[in-house]
């Protein structure tokens, strides 16, 4: 995958455009709503995309989105500084998971747990380790099943209780596959691959 | 996380269409979280596929509502940094927006009103033509204003409409959707009433447009009311009045065939009062206006 990547001196506006994000989001929590217009331009796409690829239901995929962009508008004043694509999409990941909510006419509105702090060592590896070709291949060998998980939990950042509603499945279950995906994950990489960068975690 | 890489064109563009392997993705979608300069790439790239039509569609929706519900509307979500974090009540969700054109036009024009009305104009014809009731038109009139009232209450309110919460809480929920609502109703049910009663014979009961001002005032005052009392008891008072108000002194009074004694009634209620019901009407309307922030709260009462 190394060929993919590029470290393209053109980008290195980067810097600027991440402070530009902030500077947006300041002037959508001051209303201004050309602000939140300059901010859906650069990041609603993507979202979609990412949506889409979590959500087969197109309809779902719009409703998630705008309402995604709404709450951005109404609490803008809320974002402290992080980055505001992560920012995005941990809002983002949450609609998701309310709107499957409400598609399965759950029960009421119940207190989510505050953000997860992900269980560092081997999500990090394996995040890590995405960076580096063989886990495409590593991941192509465990079941779709695990992977979902795998996606919601160690990629989209959601707690075990959110994943569960989102991919419509017990809390007890995810936590079961979650481990089996990270055992099967680390014993394929470890074929592919006898000294993985890290070493078991 | 912060990395020196980029996306490359390639990634960008599969990516955009959904075609990249998940482990490539996987990659791409955390550099996105942190990298504005490829977030804007991967958007442009997204917006010339298929979606870029639901991005432009989804942006409008956007604008749009931030113009009609502007920052001071936002009340309780500045209370900092725990705003956005907390699970979203349901109602936030904009589901009626993106329904199609009936759904949107609210629960009464989908549900039992809508047999209801077909149910009178049928029946009135029928009745007339097939059983020849020369009087039909006297009973339409009665029945005629109470319609629209009764597609008020099927229309909005957390006991006419599955989705209240939802929509109650949507910038164009409250008064604004009530009266869209309303509106339809209207829109299908004056025409289709008076047209049947002008295809009615008149033997003795007022004009067949006469209803029209009367209606008017109560779906107005039905609405007003249901600002303080909320929609089913404001639309069983102002319905269950007009039925009243005209249905008990007819049946009181002496003389003549009842339904001659009903066509009198009417005739007292519509032809002498034309201005009265436009002078309710207006009244309602400006006391509708006055109550409109009380639509917000409907599902207290």
């Amino acid at each position: 995958m190394g060929g993919r990547w590029e470290n393209d001196d053109t980008h290195a506006d980067a810097g600027g455009d991440a402070s530009g994000d902030a500077v947006l989001l300041r002037a959508v929590a001051a209303g201004d709503a050309s602000a939140l217009a300059e901010l859906y331009d650069r990041h609603a796409g993507w979202l979609h995309a990412r949506l889409t690829r979590r959500c087969a239901d197109p309809e779902v995929v719009r409703e998630v989105l705008q309402d995604t962009f709404v709450t951005v508008w109404r609490s803008a004043a809320g974002h402290r500084g992080q980055q505001a694509g992560g920012w995005l999409w941990t809002i983002a990941a949450r609609r998701l998971v309310d709107a499957r909510r409400v598609q399965e006419r759950a029960a009421r509105v119940e207190t989510l747990p505050a953000p997860a702090a992900v269980a560092p060592s081997a999500e990090d590896r394996v995040l890590t380790a995405l960076e580096y070709g063989d886990v495409g291949t590593a991941l192509d060998r465990i079941s779709p099943e695990l992977r979902e998980v795998l996606r919601a939990t160690v990629v989209d950042g959601l707690s075990t209780r959110e994943a569960a509603r989102l991919l419509g499945i017990p809390e007890g279950t995810v936590k079961s596959r979650a481990l089996r995906a990270r055992a099967e994950l680390r014993a394929a990489l470890t074929q592919l691959n006898p000294s993985p960068t890290g070493g078991p975690a | 996380m912060t990395t020196p890489w980029h996306a490359s064109e390639d990634l960008t563009l599969r990516y955009a269409d959904g075609s990249l392997p998940e482990a490539d993705a996987w990659s791409l979608e955390k550099h996105l979280e942190t990298c504005t300069a490829c977030a804007t790439r991967v958007s442009t790239a997204v917006r010339n596929t298929p979606a870029g039509l639901v991005l432009d569609e989804v942006r409008d929706l956007i604008l749009t509502a931030t113009a009609t519900r502007p920052k001071g509307a936002r009340g309780s979500d500045m209370c900092g940094s725990a705003a956005w974090a907390r699970p979203a009540p349901t109602g936030r969700h904009l589901t009626t927006h993106l329904k199609p054109t009936l759904w949107s036009l609210g629960p009464a024009l989908r549900g039992t009103w809508l047999l209801a009305l077909l149910t009178v104009v049928v029946g009135a014809l029928l009745l007339n033509r097939a059983a020849g009731y020369e009087a039909t038109r006297t009973l339409l009139l009665t029945l005629a204003p109470v319609i629209p009232v009764a597609g008020v209450a099927l229309s909005y309110g957390p006991h006419a409409d599955p989705l209240h919460e939802i929509t109650a809480a949507t910038p164009s929920g409250g008064l604004r959707l009530a009266l869209t609502r309303t509106a339809a109703v209207l829109g299908l049910s004056l025409p289709a009433l008076t047209l049947t009663g002008a295809a009615l014979p008149a033997s003795g009961a007022p004009g067949a447009a006469a209803w029209l001002l009367p209606a008017l005032a109560l779906t107005l005052g039905s609405l007003t009311l249901a600002s303080y009392v909320g929609c089913r008891t404001a639309t069983a008072v102002t319905g269950g009045g007009w039925l009243a108000a005209v249905l008990v002194p007819a049946f009181a009074a002496h003389g003549g065939s009842l339904t001659a004694r009903l066509a009198g009634r009417l005739a007292v209620c519509f032809d002498g009062a034309q201005p009265g019901w436009a002078a309710a009407a207006a009244v309602c309307a400006v006391l509708l206006a006055v109550r409109r922030d009380a639509y917000d709260h409907l599902e207290n009462r």
